[in-house]
């Protein structure tokens, strides 16, 4: 790293480091400390009484209640579908592998009012959960439904690469030192795998945390129950009390950075738990 | 223990990968299974390592039918060409697993794993490196390690798939070396695959030489190369890369030779086969020595490699240093060739693997 001290042979850190900064304040650090400014307009308390307005706090508990358990759902199912799609062969493969990334490509608006269309208590699905006392539209449960579909790429994205680099001849091994199927996936394939799931795990809490389009139209959008902290943030916006729509992009932001951070420092020790010196191949 | 290899077939698709093959290995001995890629060797050590399953035939493990019985219950050690040690356990983990991961009425207590793994470190030589994680080490490291971790479960059979391929040269004489006093000292009876005959010669108690799907020859070392059974084993266990020789032809083209060629084949034609270090180059014409013309002299080495013209086929003769220079061959030069030891074939069994070989 230390280019400036030892001669690098890859020409140009100087300059290549130089525009990442520049782009990366351009892109991500101007707009979210324009968030902050603006916001500094307000006192502590006032920020303090935003904040932790009881709506607000609801809104959030509900988007990042709803945010973790779909993650959880992806990271689960995510690795099921990434481990079937690199593993075993079966026609119509390629047609299941496009699939999972239908999601990046509609328009979230789009899969929101599809979603809303099929839950309802008349749609094709809502018509039969409903008289079995399992409401889905309009309730917190559609909001965990609606991010599910949104963030299911990231998790098998991730983890594609991951488990095709992972050679058969392992398993082989395993099996011939007697370990069984389940011991061989516990202690022999997961650990490959988790520092890899922790990452598409987080990069799908984050996209649910952050998503507007589609859970607007499946949520009902009642306050205290099934209101999303960036609705409230529209609903702030459209009342002129711009900032107080701020106050409560910059709590959001304070949030996600911290859980961010927090699974980051966890995976960069995974990270270095592999190889000491950080010696790979 | 012995294995028993009985009628053993395999095929993928319509292409055979075994066929029909006899073999038995007796207890303690190291055993190479040799021949060029795609015989069918690699399939018989999964085979009999219960990876892969024939379509027909039997494996008996000390008389005992194995076909049948799961990988993890056959009690076999395998190393892999590529080493297939886990990556995010350090090595010491990697030699205990075997032992980690049997049924809790089995398995060793914390105090006695630690013991054996740094006993089995110990014998591989690399008890220093037991906190490492493989991706520190080095391929020949990396073997020794996945070594001690197949015999961490004490397997009553050790197989090896070309456990020296992905390793340079010289690297690999210094671990079948290795191996070789390794297998002196826990006498566990191993099979390894390899398509360097070199190495079979050097490591193994006994080669079996496959080609097609086929045993072509079974027997020591030496027996099967200096009296190979057929053209392809001939071929094969010379070393094909420098000093191979052949002299194609009818037998009546390799003139009236009263050199005592031992031909099998009776009428017809027939094929000689002759390594490059029993011909002898001689100045003056003797009865039943062949005329040549010398293209092209190289010192290699402590030998010295000469190329000869006998009328349109090339002839390669490799000749000690002394020899030659007491001959001082020059380019265009003509001398008599003398064949020491000649092995005849029937044209039609020499002929039938075609352009193997060279």
């Amino acid at each position: 790293m230390p280019a400036a001290a030892s001669r690098s042979v890859l020409p140009g850190f100087r300059i290549g480091l130089g525009y990442t900064l520049f782009y990366l304040s351009l892109i991500v650090l101007l707009p979210l400390s324009a968030l902050v400014f603006k916001s500094a307009q307000l006192s502590a308390e006032q920020f303090w009484a935003i904040a932790t307005g009881e709506r607000a706090l609801a809104s959030l508990r509900v988007t990042f209640g709803a945010s973790l358990i779909a993650a959880l759902i992806n990271a689960f199912f995510g690795l099921l579908t990434a481990w079937v799609l690199v593993r075993y062969s079966f026609p119509g493969k390629r047609f299941v592998d496009a699939l999972v990334d239908l999601p990046f490509a509609l328009p979230t608006a789009v899969a929101g009012i599809t979603l809303a269309t099929l839950y309802a208590g008349n749609g094709w699905i809502g018509q039969y959960l409903e008289p079995l006392g399992f409401k889905v539209a309009y309730t917190p449960v559609g909001i965990v439904v609606a991010l599910t579909f949104i963030s299911l790429p990231f998790v098998v994205r991730t983890l594609q690469p991951v488990i095709e680099d992972i050679e058969p001849e392992i398993e082989e091994a395993a099996a011939t030192l007697g370990a069984t199927r389940w011991q061989t996936f516990q202690r022999v394939l997961l650990p490959a795998i988790v520092p890899a799931l922790l990452t598409g795990f987080t990069l799908a809490f984050s996209r649910a945390i952050g998503e507007y389009g589609s859970v607007i139209f499946i949520a009902g959008n009642m306050p205290f129950i099934s209101e999303i902290t960036p609705l409230l943030i529209v609903a702030k916006l459209e009342q002129y009390d711009i900032v107080g729509a701020t106050a409560l992009a910059v709590v959001m932001l304070l949030i996600s950075f911290v859980l961010l951070l927090a699974v980051n420092a966890l995976q960069w020790r995974l990270a270095n738990r592999h190889s000491a010196t950080g010696g790979r191949e | 223990m012995s294995i028993e290899i009985r009628g053993i077939g395999k095929r993928f698709g319509n292409f055979v990968a075994l066929d029909n093959i006899d073999l038995t290995i007796p207890t303690g001995e190291l055993v190479a299974l040799l021949g060029p890629s795609g015989c069918g060797k690699t399939t018989l050590l999964r085979i009999i390592a219960g990876m892969e399953s024939a379509d027909s035939g039997h494996v008996l493990f000390s008389g005992e039918e194995a076909t049948h019985l799961h990988v993890r219950d056959r009690h076999v050690g395998f190393v892999f060409q590529h080493y297939a040690l886990f990556r995010h356990m350090t090595v010491f983990e990697n030699v205990a697993f075997g032992l980690r991961v049997k049924p809790r009425h089995e398995r060793p207590g914390d105090a006695d794993i630690r013991r054996r793994v740094t006993d089995l470190l110990k014998l591989v030589q690399l008890d220093w490196l037991a906190e490492r994680y493989p991706s520190q080490l080095s391929g020949g490291q990396r073997q020794r390690i996945a070594l001690a971790r197949a015999l961490a479960v004490e397997p009553k059979v050790l197989l090896l798939d070309e456990p020296f391929g992905a390793l340079d040269t010289r690297v690999r004489k210094e671990l079948r070396r290795w191996l070789r006093r390794l297998h002196d000292e826990v006498h566990i009876s191993s099979v390894f695959v390899t398509h360097d005959q070199e190495e079979a010669l050097e490591v193994a108690d006994r080669v079996v030489v496959m080609n097609q799907g086929r045993i072509e020859q079974i027997g020591t070392p030496d027996e099967v190369y200096s009296t190979p059974a057929s053209p392809f084993v001939y071929r094969f266990l010379g070393d094909v890369n420098v000093f191979h020789s052949r002299l194609h032809g009818a037998w009546a083209e390799i003139d009236r030779s009263p050199a005592g060629l031992a031909a099998n084949g009776g009428d017809g034609d027939a094929l000689a086969f002759i390594r490059p270090h029993d011909i002898d180059i001689e100045r003056v014409e003797q009865h039943g020595s062949l005329a040549a013309r010398v293209q092209d002299v190289h010192a290699i080495g402590p030998a010295v490699r000469v190329e000869l013209a006998h009328g349109s086929e090339l002839i390669e003769v490799e000749l000690t240093r002394e020899r030659a220079n007491g001959l001082a061959l020059i380019r265009g030069d003509q001398v008599w060739l003398r064949p020491r030891q000649v092995r005849v074939f029937a044209a039609e069994s020499a002929g039938e693997e075609g352009g193997s070989g060279i």
